[in-house]
């Protein structure tokens, strides 16, 4: 039992403070048993505080710290480090959470917010005096990585790795690579061709003999954990009489680069599928790229008038895509401004809802003004109507540049100007339990500074398929994540944490409740002298302790939140 | 020719903000020595002076610190602050040489407790620019209360060498004898990370900055409602009063071409929403209105959190600001065109933020021999390969991370610096197998 505790309270600089009294907590706790000093901080995380606990723990002789604080999530990992610089087993560390849980929760009621930040902090203390020394489990990991999904994100991500000497297998469903990109001509900023783009980066890719480039392929079943992971993925037939092949793969980590959808508007959606003069813009760009010719045709009809209505599919208010797509605003200005270069009597008409061509993009937009096209705008509520009359397509606007002002024309083609959608086909999120947000694109772990990673170890995410993106911004993310999956396994060998389930096979009788209860698929049957028990695999046990309530007969036990830590805590807080 | 100490580290670092901090950290963690140089200081560069951060409005001192933290404990990472490398030459592959100046600190850091008797003792106050000018520090300061390394620094130029803070130091950490030092560093590759500067507005004389008390700037305005703010409150400067009709005025210094800066700056309308949203917190009864050409709401739960400054009550007004003017009791007259409505119309604040926009930081260009360090005509750092690897330069080897290409919010910057790194690795790893 632990005799000489460390107690630190932080305000996080009012986060916690404004609401809950910091120094009543302090004065409430420092006579608890065990407990040798207690101190209010304004920064618990800053450095200089850190170096205080350190030296506190030296010179105090603690065998246990407390910090009360913020969420685990954001600083166990900076606080256990902290105790394990001051000579401490970092796993006796015990965090409480008294703003998210006492003062963010409560900011209505200052007292009760503090009395609930004592209790917090009690229960802590509690804890802190069974905590246990734990050490981690360490284990060999693979070295190779797969990326799934080759479109530019992917190949970028399978390229850097391959740099890096490290085994790669790039998995991609089509059978070529290059994804949305290849499909596409000249791409603004540059004017290369999307196309060419794809075709040097893969023919980087290909010169590398330590990358495997499975096209055709597609990821049926995902098995294990980091350092760890079993890929079982199915290759279509190459030739008409092969069989289906299907190839087992071990691998430690996993890049996640499966991309987007286009927004595919719905029949009748501005006119879409009802009127034949009605185009998305990856059409329209694939119109002005491949048209030869002086004017601009399309169905046989020579095109002059075009008008562009913005964020279809995107920034809805009756839809569930609330969000803005990033990359259309510039893409069709920059489209808009090649139709007019290439071809004859171009005259574009431009609906927005605000331009967004953020950054050095906003260059492009300067100059499609300067070329003379009409930018009117409207808002969420007044959406420009489209309605054909004969031959004729004659687009409606309420244009909010002029004073609200009804504006009626008639255009040659309208072109829906759509977003970018999360993949219909989610199948690889699921498989590898991947979170997503409200906007239905995976979800990293910290959207400000870990945008890569995600909560599932070992798995990261590149490019669109975490939320939209143009094409320097998805080679950004690809090398980030590339990196991070690099230096998870670089190293061969790998630790994971030592708060796991642990099963007493004596008592346990197999119900397999445990194992319907368990997410991570952690939890296997085996036989031992004859019966048949459950066992944890500690690599892949996130200690979650779901398992441990739903056993009848008391045979699980979660390491790090032992019976005695739980009940001394209950007890504390009664 | 002074004496330079020569030491040798596998990739330097130039600057210390987020960008430079994540790029050395990816290196770091791959097993590169990583030689971190800044200039301010302290690590953290602007993102440590923030507030919060938008769209999740995590405390910004909460994420940075543990990060900045990190850098500094790291094995693999040295930091020089006060430090600037004045040149680098390209020997060959993997085979860079630098000139680092580092200039005393007049502390000795690993004394110092940060104690503060210094500056109680210090009898010269001047502005302190951490606190963009909002208030007054001493000669003898700790830089801001988070700083890493947390150490007093001696501003020499405003110093009367009194020697009340050598008398006041209990570990007599303090040491006017030290000197400029010069390393020569043989590093393998380079990753430029030099931030951006902020435009100054008083380039706009017609929104009276600098002339009218109660115009701040947006970073004015982050360190008023920052954990670490000077008034404790939010205060309009000129008189001290609780505001309650704050204007915002976005673009100021972007999407401008008479200041010669026709980009946009990327973060203004996403921070000044995010600044509204926390006045909204702080002085509910206030009203906030951002005046605006277009809400550039585009990176992932952006659009979602303009609609909730909507929700909020923030005023959004489409329109262009001509002019603004003083009353006597300290309030604002802004003139502007009213674009919903197309009339010129005038309004009373009784403070003005203006947000001021991106700049780049050239420095990075006068570092390399001739032109060999290609800019773009923004003087930001040319991107050589935009598209497929964003972040190399003119110069094989040397890559660029963060907002030293062009404006970026902070996950964009990460983002970036990871691709930095990356490339990085990819060089010391290619040229290594040769």
């Amino acid at each position: 039992m632990k005799e000489r505790l460390g107690v630190y309270i932080c305000h996080c600089g009012g986060n916690i403070s404004d609401y809950v009294d910091v120094e009543k907590v302090r004065a409430a706790v420092e006579h608890e048993q065990g407990v040798v000093i207690a101190k209010t901080t304004m920064f618990a995380c800053s450095d200089t505080n850190q170096t205080d606990m350190v030296q506190d723990i030296h010179e105090h002789n603690l065998d246990g710290v407390i910090v009360a604080s913020c969420s685990p999530k954001l600083h166990l990992t900076t606080f256990r480090n902290v105790t394990e610089r001051g000579d401490l087993n970092k796993y006796t560390y015990v965090h409480a959470n008294i703003r998210e849980q006492a003062s963010w929760a409560h900011s209505d009621d200052k007292l009760g917010a503090t009395e609930k930040a004592i209790r917090l902090v009690k229960a802590a203390i509690a804890k802190s005096r069974y905590a246990d020394p734990l050490f981690p489990n360490q284990f060999e990991a693979e070295k190779t990585i797969a990326v799934i999904g080759g479109g530019i994100a992917g190949m970028k991500a399978a390229l850097s790795l391959a740099e890096k000497k490290s085994n790669v297998i790039l998995i991609e469903k089509e059978n070529q690579l290059g994804g949305h990109t290849a499909e596409w001509g000249s791409l603004f900023m540059t004017d290369e061709k999307g196309f060419e783009l794809t075709a040097r980066i893969e023919s980087d890719l290909r010169k590398y003999n330590n990358v495997t480039i499975l096209t055709g392929t597609e990821v049926t079943d995902t098995k294990g954990s980091i350092g760890n992971f079993e890929l079982k993925i199915r290759r279509r037939p190459q030739k008409e009489d092969d069989p289906m092949e299907i190839i087992e793969l071990h691998v430690g980590s996993i890049v996640v680069a499966t991309g987007y959808d286009h927004y595919l508007p719905k029949q009748g959606e501005y006119g879409f599928g009802t009127s034949e003069t009605v185009i998305t813009l990856p059409e329209f760009k694939q119109l002005v790229d491949k048209s030869a010719g002086k004017s601009l045709e399309f169905n046989g009809k020579k095109i002059n008038n075009i008008a562009y209505v913005y964020c279809v599919g995107s920034r809805q208010n009756e839809g569930e895509n609330t969000y803005c797509s990033r990359f259309c605003c510039t893409s069709v200005i920059h489209t808009a401004i090649e139709a007019k270069k290439k071809f004859k009597g171009i005259q574009n008409i431009h609906l927005t809802r605000g331009i967004r061509t953020y950054g050095k993009q906003e260059l492009l937009y300067a100059e499609s003004l300067q070329m003379g096209d009409l930018y009117l705008q409207f808002d969420e509520y007044n959406l420009p109507e489209i309605r054909t009359e004969g031959k004729k397509t004659v687009v409606t606007v309420k244009d909010i540049l002029s004073a609200g002002k009804e504006m009626e024309m008639e255009v040659d083609l309208v072109v829906l100007v759509t977003g970018m959608v999360p993949r219909a086909d989610q199948s690889i999120g699921t498989m590898l339990k991947l979170p997503k947000g409200r906007d239905r694109f995976f979800n990293e772990i910290h959207m400000k500074l870990r945008p890569v990673e995600t909560v599932i170890d070992g798995v990261t995410i590149a490019g669109t398929c975490q939320g939209p993106k143009n094409i320097s911004e998805s080679v950004n993310s690809a090398l980030s994540a590339a990196t991070k999956s690099f230096s998870y396994i670089s190293k061969g060998t790998l630790e994971t944490e030592p708060i796991i389930a642990e099963i007493d096979q004596d008592i346990c009788s197999w119900c397999d409740k445990c194992s319907n209860a368990c997410p991570f698929d952690a939890i296997e049957q085996i036989e031992t002298g004859g019966r048949k028990v459950a066992s944890v695999n500690p690599m892949v046990c996130k200690g979650c302790g779901m398992c441990a309530p739903v056993c009848p007969v008391d045979a699980i036990n979660l390491i790090g939140y032992t019976s005695e830590e739980m009940m001394s805590m209950i007890d504390a807080l009664a | 020719m002074e004496e330079r100490k020569i030491i040798e580290y596998d990739a330097l670092v130039i600057g210390a903000g987020i960008a430079g901090g994540e790029a050395a950290i990816n290196l770091a963690n791959t097993g590169y020595k990583v030689l971190l140089v800044e200039k301010d200081h302290s690590l953290g560069g602007k993102m440590i002076l923030l507030s919060k951060v938008f769209p999740t409005l995590d405390c910004a001192a909460c994420i940075t610190t543990p990060k900045v933290s990190e850098i500094a404990r790291h094995k693999n990472i040295t930091v020089f602050t006060e430090s600037e490398v004045t040149h680098i030459a390209k020997k060959g592959d993997n085979d860079f040489v630098a000139q680092i100046t580092k200039k005393p600190r007049y502390v000795r850091v690993e004394d110092c407790t940060a104690c503060q008797l210094c500056e109680k003792a210090c009898p010269v106050s001047v502005r302190d620019e951490y606190q963009f000018g909002l208030i007054g520090r001493k000669a003898a300061f700790i830089p801001f209360s988070i700083a890493n390394p947390k150490a007093a620094v001696i501003d020499i130029e405003n110093c009367t060498l009194c020697g009340a803070c050598e008398k006041a130091c209990p570990t007599h950490c303090i040491d006017f004898t030290m000197e400029t030092e010069y390393y020569e560093l043989h590093a393998k590759t380079v990753i430029l990370a030099t931030g951006f500067n902020l435009f100054d507005p008083l380039e706009i004389p017609r929104f009276g900055y600098g002339q009218y008390k109660n115009v701040i700037t947006s970073m004015q305005m982050e360190r008023e409602i920052a954990p670490t703010r000077p008034y404790n409150t939010i205060l309009r400067p000129g008189d001290g009063k609780v505001p309650d009709r704050i204007a915002y005025v976005l673009c100021t210094g972007s999407r401008d071409n008479t200041v010669g800066n026709p980009i946009c700056s990327q973060i203004c309308c996403m921070y000044s929403m995010k600044q509204a949203q926390l006045l909204m917190g702080a002085l509910p009864m206030a009203d906030i209105t951002i005046y605006y050409i277009d809400i550039r709401a585009f990176g992932k739960g952006f659009e979602e959190f303009y609609r909730q400054a909507e929700g909020m009550g923030v005023n959004f007004v489409k329109g262009k600001i001509g002019k603004i003017t003083e009353k006597e009791n300290g309030n604002l007259i802004m003139r502007y065109e009213d674009i919903a409505e197309g009339v010129v119309k005038e309004a009373e604040h009784d403070m003005v933020v203006l947000s001021v926009g991106v700049k780049s930081n050239p420095s990075a260009g006068k570092i390399f021999d001739g032109n060999s360090l290609k800019l773009d005509p923004l003087q930001f750092v040319a991107q050589q390969d935009l598209l497929g690897s964003p972040a190399k330069t003119s110069i094989d080897g040397v890559f660029v991370a963060g907002t030293a290409s062009g404006p970026m919010d902070i996950p964009d910057s990460i983002l970036s610096a990871g691709s930095a790194s990356s490339e990085a690795i990819s060089y010391l790893t290619r040229c290594q197998s040769v």
